[in-house]
């Protein structure tokens, strides 16, 4: 954008629009003026007319909606075409025509047409000797054909394939064979250092053997870490919010306020002691970095608590009565009622998990133990070129939680609006 | 106080406590290795020169060992080696607080709040109003206004930076079939005051009145775009709460639409709103993953180069200077806290309870 296309910009929008814009602006502005003067006469609370707000709302749809379909286009167009210019909104394959003694040959142009003569080779042959003819420019017939470059994404998923090897070990990377190997199980580590399943399981957590390397082992690492955290998180929160409502101890306001701190940290300020210790531990590359510091979540902690205070006393009087201890009450009466918060929790604890970049970007080192995210951020820094390949990571990434989505709609939004109110 | 430990109750007090922190134990073994523990770590390796490591001078130690040189491609440092740390004091926070970096990334951060989080409110706001008056398919525009929440954000990043391609992008491409010129999304280094100004005569050069630079915007933009849904259900659960007794109420009173909206409604509203600026503003300051994705060295002249990013540059990346990076961290954190402070005194009176 330079000096003089700033003016240009003020001129166009004061009146000397292309018809288009101006179409659609002029249709705005008098359901504008016809919505206001409708609702001046209907007893309608809100100040606009009903066809502004559909429009409205279907214009903002249009543009929520713009970038995830020019992900999914991009994502399934040839190299070529996802750097086109201009940039092309359907997948295309554009072939070219010409007239050759006599048949319809597919060529290639070379170059610009010049004084309406275009240089052309034959597709598929080097552009050399016999193979280049000039013609007229008139005369090539373009074709153009929707074309979905569904290989992306088997290219996209395998690319991250090369084994990755540890120095130390002495392990030759070397490129799978077949689609299968590469979309091998993610237990299929090259190189064990012992014969027992049990100790392989242990080194696997430890993240110790060389993998083969796909988008499979991403979805795997982001997957185990996320199920565990939430899993984790549910027993450790169910236990201390329990503490909180249902018991009385010394100390118990100290710590709540304490506990109640802690969201006050912002958590960038723990990420180096965190990766200090971690590196004390030993536990850099493995599972427990990425898994042990998020057993603990405030926030969990104080949805369950909220909620275990609104169920009635009696129902652990009558427990206590027919010989109940506490721990029983809270896992056979407590967690089962509250299972919508629990959900919540879950679905919240999962997706901070799933979501988060800075710290599995921080705990690990080895390709071999990145999180799904840390794989998307590497493939961007690897192959920032290749959009085509970069859009169907996106969506690849993006997919299986707009499924979860659909599926536990209700959840996602009533446990935001809760979370919300609940201020 | 019974003291003795003959006695049933006391011993039973005892138990009961004691069963209470065994309840607790486990969430505050995490939190304390986890949480009290780097809080204090932290603070005391902000003091400290601590480093994850110095490069090690290959040419120098190789000519000092056997009196050759290297050749002349050779790397001039390789490998890490880790320094004992020293206790220097204040050192890193006066080096930050002199240092002309780490004011305009102080900037930058600031420009990106002050306009993502009112753009962002506003238009959820005016979202949720819309969504929440007496339409038909109600639930297909909350769902396509909120989808864009549900992805991840590195996600998102990616395709933005796709999006916002100079020349491959589809945002200039809309641009230009509408006739209008095309920008440098996240090239541009202008700030957008100055950009729009500076045609008149008028240029703005401090970085706050230039305002966010253009590439900066893109980001913003971006955040709109994805944060935009989360706001909107909040407020819906906000608007949804109002007592519909109010608005008859004030129609019996001859009230137009435009009185009850800022009579009613947005004073029921303020809980809401204040809830969600306060989580947003501290949200905005420690934005990290666009910048990292969309423009990976800092932006054009340094404009996206936020708080986080440069803790994250500094302290994770080249010479890993782990003590800086935690100076900057609390630095961080005391601008959250005075943040905080200020919007409770601000705002705090002004909202509007039941």
């Amino acid at each position: 954008m330079n000096a003089a296309s700033v003016p240009t910009t003020t001129l166009a929008l004061a009146g000397a629009l292309p018809w288009p814009l101006t179409a659609v602006l002029a249709v705005i502005a008098a359901s504008i003026v016809w919505g206001v003067w409708k609702s001046r006469r209907i007893g309608y609370w809100y100040p606009l007319g009903r066809v502004f707000i559909y429009i409205a709302l279907s214009i903002g749809a249009f543009f929520m909606a713009l970038p995830f379909y020019w992900m999914v286009a991009s994502s399934l167009k040839s190299f070529e075409e996802s750097v086109a210019y201009p940039p092309t909104w359907i997948p295309m394959e554009r072939e070219t025509y010409a007239q050759r003694d006599g048949q319809r040959v597919r060529v290639r142009t070379l170059g610009q047409p010049r004084d309406g003569i275009a240089e052309v080779g034959f597709y598929g042959k080097p552009p050399s000797g016999d193979n280049v003819f000039k013609i007229p420019a008139d005369s090539l017939e373009q074709v153009s054909r929707i074309r979905l470059l569904w290989e992306n994404y088997p290219q996209t998923w395998r690319r991250p394939n090369v084994v990755s090897w540890s120095p130390r070990e002495n392990v030759a990377p070397s490129r799978p064979d077949s689609l299968w190997s590469a979309m091998a199980y993610p237990f299929s580590a090259i190189e064990y250092h012992s014969d027992n399943v049990f100790r392989r399981v242990a080194e696997i957590w430890r993240g110790q053997p060389p993998y083969l390397l796909s988008f499979t082992r991403y979805f795997w690492v982001s997957l185990i870490t996320g199920l565990v955290v939430t899993i984790g998180t549910f027993f450790t929160a169910a236990l201390a919010a329990y503490a909180f409502s249902n018991m009385n101890f010394v100390g118990k306001g100290l710590f709540f306020y304490i506990v109640l701190a802690t969201m006050m940290v912002p958590g960038q300020v723990l990420l180096i002691p965190n990766y200090i210790i971690l590196e004390k531990l030993g536990w850099i590359d493995s599972y427990n970095a990425l898994i042990v510091p998020w057993l603990a979540s405030v926030f969990t902690i104080f949805l369950m608590r909220q909620f275990f205070m609104t169920i009635p006393r009696d129902l652990w009087d009558a427990a206590q009565i027919d010989g109940s201890g506490r721990f029983g009450y809270l896992w056979r009466v407590v967690v089962p009622l509250s299972k919508p918060v629990i959900i919540t929790a879950a679905i919240f604890n999962f997706l901070s998990n799933w979501n988060s970049l800075l710290w599995p970007l921080i705990v690990t080192t080895k390709p071999e133990m990145r999180t799904l995210m840390v794989g998307l951020q590497a493939f961007n820094t690897e192959a920032g070129s290749e959009f085509h390949l970069l859009m169907a990571a996106s969506t690849i990434a993006i997919l299986p939680v707009v499924v979860l989505f659909f599926f536990l709609q209700r959840f996602f939004i009533q446990g935001i609006a809760r979370s919300g109110l609940k201020s | 106080m019974i003291a003795s430990l003959r006695d049933k109750h006391f011993r039973r007090r005892i138990r009961e406590n004691a069963e209470a922190y065994a309840y607790l134990a486990p969430a505050s073994l995490v939190l304390l290795v986890f949480w009290f523990l780097p809080v204090l770590l932290s603070f005391v390796v902000s003091f400290t020169n601590y480093r994850g490591g110095d490069p090690i001078p290959t040419k120098e130690i190789w000519a000092k060992v056997t009196g050759h040189a290297l050749p002349e491609e050779a790397p001039d440092a390789m490998g890490m080696e880790v320094r004992k740390p020293r206790f220097v004091g204040l050192t890193n926070y006066r080096n930050a607080l002199t240092d002309a970096e780490f004011r305009k990334v102080l900037y930058n951060t600031l420009n990106y709040s002050l306009y993502s989080v009112p753009l962002t409110l506003l238009v959820s706001l005016f979202v949720a109003l819309l969504i929440n008056s007496k339409i038909k398919c109600v639930a297909l525009f909350r769902t396509v206004y909120f989808l864009p929440f549900v992805t991840t954000w590195v996600a998102i990043s990616i395709v933005f930076r796709y999006f916002f391609h100079r020349e491959f992008g589809l945002a200039n491409d809309l641009l230009m079939s509408a006739g209008l010129p095309r920008f440098d999304w996240l090239e541009e280094p202008r700030g957008i005051f100055e950009m729009f100004f500076g045609q008149f005569g008028l240029h703005f050069h401090h970085p706050l009145l230039a305002g966010p630079s253009f590439s900066l915007f893109s980001i913003i933009l971006t955040s709109i775009w994805r944060d935009l849904g989360y706001y909107m259900i909040i407020f819906l659960a906000g608007l949804q709460n109002i007592d519909r007794s109010y608005y008859e109420a004030a129609e019996i009173d001859g009230a137009g639409k435009t009185q009850q909206f800022f009579r009613i409604t947005f004073p029921l509203l303020s809980p809401t709103t204040f809830f969600l600026l306060i989580i947003s503003g501290i949200n905005a300051f420690k934005v990290f993953i666009p910048m990292l994705i969309m423009t990976p060295n800092g932006g054009p002249d340094g404009t996206t180069n936020t708080i986080v990013f440069y803790l994250y540059q500094k302290g994770f990346t080249g010479t890993w200077r782990l003590g800086y990076a935690s100076a900057v961290a609390y630095i961080l954190f005391l601008i959250i806290l005075i943040l905080t402070l200020i919007q409770n005194r601000v705002f705090g009176k002004k909202v509007h309870y039941d």
